[in-house]
């Protein structure tokens, strides 16, 4: 339980400290009586490492019994909370492969838009992220995914100018074509 | 005096002008859906609407992203009341006086009691704001280098102490975000800092990937975890908004005065936004108030003590961030992302350089309260029934738009990896109850709070006393350093309190 604990800080403490090491490597023109670009940053890592390193020992020394110092006004809002109720709770029961397929989804999304151009990846993302997401009515979720991403094609297309991904070769092809087909140059 | 009067009649004309005026109805009805909508916080919303600003002239845009924060405060009642269900965490307090007004079959009087709120609420702060802003401005004027280090100091050391969770982990999400803040070149030596070779990170990582992924990406992947699952609604037969009268709203002028008083006060210290005050004041009606004895059994001071002080609060955020370009929570550091964007440094000197566009959008939050309320008195029914809307359908349009938000502002699909990357680190965030809002304002203030240290270090001689020897940023700092060590000292206190075991 402790080491669960302790875990979250000595990660982020030993990634700081590998960090800090970069920074002694920083390489700059050194100017007499003024500080370089190295200072900040190894101020804001050490304090950074100071930090995990108090909560690691104040996580072995009590044990995992208490609590650290919490912020005053959102220490107040949970207490309220606590008293009388109705803070806000997820209703569904934990599913970290649903997380995780989430994530792996949007991570291939993000790789494929590229050769599949926005069009054909994000409705094909938008379909399939629906459907991890539990939701069964298959017509609805095709209309959704298609009409959705048209429209966002054309506005940030024609409205805001943004130049969205086209795709390479057969894709690019059919997105010229709905360029066309929506009027955008 | 005159002056400002003058500037804001102008504000006026320049928001009834088409652009503006639209900008202002959409942003209004946003962010009414952003607080009505399972799984979309307000915050979110003002996240996602970021690139649809991207080609709006910067007046419009400001426009739309404060109706958003506005009319977000206000919209959240509704659900509450009527379903049991917050939309934001504001809304919480509602649950306890509002739900039961409700219950005892008189939710139209409940939702009249809430829209009358957050019209006092937003109008009395508005009004606040615009005769504060000019004198803070010209003080902020006075100010260099060491003062505004000291400012930004105060302004990240009470987002740490006052925001959410343990004190540690906020620091940690706080220096987290100063160190991404230093990532890319240099700009004073030309130096590559934490680039590793990679040709992107040269040029920084922007806070907009930060802000989008953390925010809006991170909620998502938190959400999908419990699988889109959204609290069962309980079925109401009618909504309709009955306003009190205005002697029942007379009766009760305390609690309009103290809630509104205090939302101003919340809202201007950084790091506490509408949520604090909404409990804050809540709180204090419920210790105080000359009812206190009935607080949780359906009365209005219930209603209106929280209302007032979630709609207050905005007028008092935005004049930090206005007068220094100091943002003190989340939807204001995303309205300060849209300044910057459009190229406007907020601060005291743009009084002088785009004094019309900060009267603008002064003038637009008075109009926009009218506006909010007036769409909520006609509006109510139709807008809660997006709450029938599927929670997953909304998620996915919510990646799609950070995503979108996130290619749109450099043309780069690095930024889209990067906030898949930031999406990550906000689900870890809130996984491992580190707030991410210290980490938002990390990023953004982290260059500011650098280059004014910097400046100092060299204007003094390396003298790093010359923060505690001037008056001011003495004062500031002093400030900043009981905001960090009073969370400890209390936690140090109560600790003592308890009994051995």
């Amino acid at each position: 339980m402790i080491v669960a604990r302790i875990i979250p800080y000595a990660l982020v403490g030993a990634v700081s400290g590998y960090l800090f090491f970069t920074a002694t490597q920083i390489e700059f023109h050194r100017r007499a009586g003024t500080l370089g670009p190295d200072v900040w940053p190894k101020l804001v890592l050490a304090l950074l490492i100071a930090t995990c390193l108090y909560e690691i020992v104040r996580i072995v020394l009590v044990r995992g019994r208490r609590g650290g110092a919490a912020g005053v006004l959102q220490e107040m809002v949970e207490e309220s909370e606590a008293k009388l109720g109705g803070g806000f709770v997820y209703a569904g029961a934990r599913s970290p492969w649903t997380l995780a397929a989430g994530i792996a989804l949007t991570a291939l999304y993000v790789w494929v838009i590229q050769q599949l151009g926005f069009f054909l990846a994000t409705a094909a993302y938008v379909f399939a992220f629906i459907a991890l997401g539990g939701y069964r009515r298959w017509g609805v979720n095709a209309a959704v995914s298609l009409i959705g991403t048209t429209l966002m094609m054309f506005f940030f297309m024609k409205v805001v100018y943004v130049s969205l991904p086209l795709g390479q070769g057969p894709f690019a092809q059919f997105t010229f074509w709905l360029m066309r087909l929506m009027g955008i140059r | 005096m005159d002056g400002v009067l003058a500037q804001l009649a102008n504000g006026f004309v320049d928001v009834l002008a088409p652009a503006n005026l639209l900008a202002l109805v959409v942003g209004l009805v946003l962010g009414l859906l952003v607080a009505v909508l399972p799984g979309l916080t307000l915050v979110m919303g003002v996240v996602l609407a970021l690139p649809f600003t991207y080609s709006m002239d910067v007046t419009a845009a400001i426009i739309l992203l404060t109706a958003m924060y506005v009319s977000g405060t206000y919209a959240g009642a509704w659900t509450s009341i009527l379903f049991r269900v917050p939309g934001e965490p504001i809304d919480v307090p509602l649950l306890w006086d509002g739900y039961t007004m409700a219950r005892k079959g008189h939710a139209a009087k409940a939702l009249g009691w809430t829209l009358v709120a957050a019209g006092v609420g937003g109008l009395c702060a508005a009004t606040v704001m615009v005769l504060l802003a000019h004198p803070v401005a010209r003080i902020a004027l006075t100010f260099s280098t060491p003062e505004y280090f000291a400012i930004i100091f105060f302004g990240l050391a009470s987002v740490a102490s006052l925001g959410g969770g343990s004190l540690a982990n906020a620091l940690i999400s706080l220096f987290a975000g100063l160190l991404i803040a230093t990532v890319g070149v240099d700009d004073t030596y030309g130096a590559h800092r934490f680039t590793f070779g990679v040709r992107i990170l040269s040029d920084g990582i922007d806070y907009l990937v930060v802000m989008v992924g953390a925010f809006g990406l991170g909620e998502v992947f938190m959400r999908m975890e419990h699988r889109f699952k959204s609290a069962p609604l309980e079925s109401v037969d009618t909504v309709s908004t009955q306003l009190p009268s205005l002697r029942e709203a007379s009766a009760i002028k305390g609690t309009f005065a103290r809630g509104t008083l205090l939302g101003i006060v919340i809202g201007l210290v950084p790091g506490a936004g509408a949520t604090v005050a909404s409990f804050l004041s809540y709180g204090i009606e419920a210790q105080y108030g000359r009812r206190r004895e009935l607080m949780g059994s359906g009365i209005p001071e219930g209603i209106v003590a929280p209302q007032t002080a979630a709609t207050a609060s905005v007028g008092g955020a935005m004049i930090p961030l206005v007068t220094m370009g100091i943002p003190g929570s989340g939807a204001t550091a995303i309205i300060l992302g849209a300044f910057l964007l459009h190229g406007l440094q907020p601060g005291p000197q743009v009084f002088e350089t785009s004094s019309h566009i900060v009267y603008a959008v002064f003038a637009s939050i008075f109009v926009g309260v009218i506006g909010m309320c007036l769409i909520g008195y006609f509006a109510a029914r139709y807008l809660v029934r997006v709450l029938e809307f599927p929670e997953v359908i909304v998620s996915a349009y919510v990646v799609m738009c950070c995503i979108l938000g996130a290619f749109a502002a450099r043309n780069n699909i690095t930024d889209v990896w990067l906030i898949v990357v930031f999406g990550v680190v906000g689900y870890l965030c809130e996984r491992f109850r580190f707030p991410i809002a210290p980490l938002v304002l990390g990023v953004i203030l982290g260059p500011l709070a650098e280059t004014n240290f910097m400046t100092t270090m060299i204007s003094f001689n390396n003298d790093w006393m010359v923060f505690f020897t001037r008056p001011i940023s003495g004062a500031i700092m002093a400030l900043a350093i009981v905001t960090l060590v009073y969370p400890v000292l209390r936690h140090l206190r109560r600790r003592a309190r308890l009994p051995a075991t």
